[in-house]
């Protein structure tokens, strides 16, 4: 398993961000869906080791995140892109690539192929020497994907990566998850339930810092079927009726 | 034009069939988007053992061009006021000077990409540590030219690089443990102008902060103790396994 959480929690003073996760994932693209507030955000931090969890275990990759070394390791093979993307509007696209491929300790002969394979990889080629600043959202987003994946990462962990991509790059970017699954753990944060059944083998609900649900989108359907739950899609159908059943139990 | 296009002058037949276009380009573009590192950043490379380190090195926000010479005008100027005046500017300002450009080296709200920058393999730490000393040393020489310009006695010319060790550890430690440059800045300008103070209410004279010898065993207590709480605020608890 590539990553392993046993009751993860994450405190801010006395809110109970992340409460007592117990996740597995192996390869494959792995979906986290959640209403705002809800602890998707925090969990992926703890994952790119950025946050520390407050209690609980955690190992990635095999390695425990905890000691220097193997968390050196760790993040020579993650690739993280953050709900907000810090970047240098100064930069160009070719130079922020590089800029994390150099930091992520990749072999320096190694760098300028994989960055020119991961601006490819995202439709960012001809904007390669454009300052950052003169990109617009999606590209931006685009960007900031392209730095997770330069280093062919063994676990990918993407915060709304599909926020500002237009409808024929968020198909794009879901062929490039499902590629990127065949040999990582991809981890996807995201409001968008058809991100999640067009791309995610599997998928767990949060709510309140605890996962809900964990299953296959094809489970997560099924729980909405004859509910009469909200939405417009059988997916979102599922979601709603899964969260008001989670809500309903802890409510009781 | 497309890549294709610009590989094959807009003749695709002319291309082989059994010739990877999208490899090729990705040579082509590879050479093409290709950064050549400056000198500096090539030196630092080789002597921190770290491509990543030195480009993180050359991004430090207080090493930009701007921010140096606004540091090099407000030391000419000051070398200027102890000429006409007979006051130590110089050694008065130096330490200010630099403790801003330490608590502006590095981190979040100064640095846009800090948070990618936590996840990275080149420690955070090592980082800090790499942009403090950069900035330290390059504010000493340029405080130290300025204080030999302004034709100081020799006790004021070296007199404040130990009070600017403590002032510039003030100012790192505030930085990093409020997440605030600005914080780190006010700290540390704070508690230069407090010793400034006590110095003059203690003998009437402003640079007993910078010439009284008794003083470098506090300033360097207090520098390494201010050490101590930066490896405090920038450590990873462990407790995650």
């Amino acid at each position: 398993m590539n990553v392993e959480l046993t009751e993860l929690t994450r405190k801010f003073g006395r809110t109970r961000a992340v409460a007592g996760v117990t996740l597995e994932a192996g390869p494959g693209v792995f979906g986290l869906l959640g209403p705002n507030g809800a602890g998707k955000t925090s969990l992926l931090r703890m994952m790119a080791t950025v946050l520390p969890p407050t209690s609980g275990t955690m190992r990635l990759l095999g390695r425990d995140p905890g000691a220097y070394g193997p968390r050196r390791e760790i993040r020579r093979r993650l690739g993280y892109l953050p709900q907000t993307l810090g970047y240098y509007p100064g930069f160009t696209v070719a130079e922020f690539v590089e800029y994390f491929a150099l930091l992520k300790d990749m072999p320096p002969r190694q760098v300028p192929r994989a960055v020119a394979a991961a601006i490819e990889e995202v439709g960012l080629g001809d904007r390669a020497r454009a300052k950052l600043r003169t990109l617009s959202g999606g590209m931006l987003r685009r960007a900031g994907i392209a730095q997770a994946i330069v280093n062919e990462p063994e676990l990918l962990l993407l915060d709304e990566p599909t926020a500002g991509l237009d409808p024929e790059q968020r198909v794009a970017f879901r062929a490039l998850l499902r590629d990127f699954g065949q040999r990582a753990t991809v981890m996807v944060s995201t409001h968008l339930v058809e991100d999640v059944g067009a791309a995610c083998a599997e998928v767990a609900l949060m709510d309140g810092g605890r996962i809900v649900f964990h299953g296959t989108p094809a489970e997560l359907i099924a729980r909405g079927e004859g509910s009469g739950a909200a939405g417009d899609a059988p997916l979102e159908r599922g979601y709603s009726a899964a969260l008001a059943a989670a809500r309903s139990v802890a409510a009781a | 034009m497309s890549r294709d296009d610009l590989l094959t002058g807009g003749h695709r037949d002319a291309a082989p069939p059994d010739v990877d276009l999208d490899r090729v380009w990705l040579g082509v573009a590879e050479q093409v988007w290709r950064r050549r590192p400056g000198p500096v950043e090539r030196a630092a490379g080789r002597l921190l053992r770290s491509p990543g380190l030195a480009r993180a090195l050359v991004t430090t926000p207080s090493l930009l061009l701007g921010w140096v010479i606004a540091s090099a005008v407000v030391l000419i100027a000051g070398a200027g006021f102890t000429l006409s005046t007979g006051q130590p500017w110089v050694a008065l300002l130096a330490p200010a000077v630099a403790a801003a450009g330490i608590a502006y080296a590095y981190g979040p709200g100064i640095d846009p990409a800090w948070e990618l920058s936590l996840s990275m393999a080149v420690s955070n730490r090592m980082v800090l540590l790499v942009r403090a000393l950069a900035v330290f040393g390059l504010n000493a020489a340029l405080g130290l030219a300025a204080s030999a310009a302004s034709g100081a006695a020799a006790a004021v010319t070296f007199g404040w690089l130990v009070p600017m060790t403590a002032v510039c550890a003030l100012a790192l430690a505030a930085a990093t443990v409020t997440r605030s440059p600005n914080a780190g800045v006010a700290a540390g300008s704070a508690g230069w102008v407090i010793a400034i103070l006590a110095g003059h209410a203690a003998d009437g004279r402003y640079t007993t902060a910078v010439t009284d010898s008794s003083l470098v065993l506090p300033y360097l207590a207090f520098a390494a103790g201010c050490c101590v709480v930066v490896v405090v605020a920038t450590r990873i608890p462990r407790g995650t396994r």
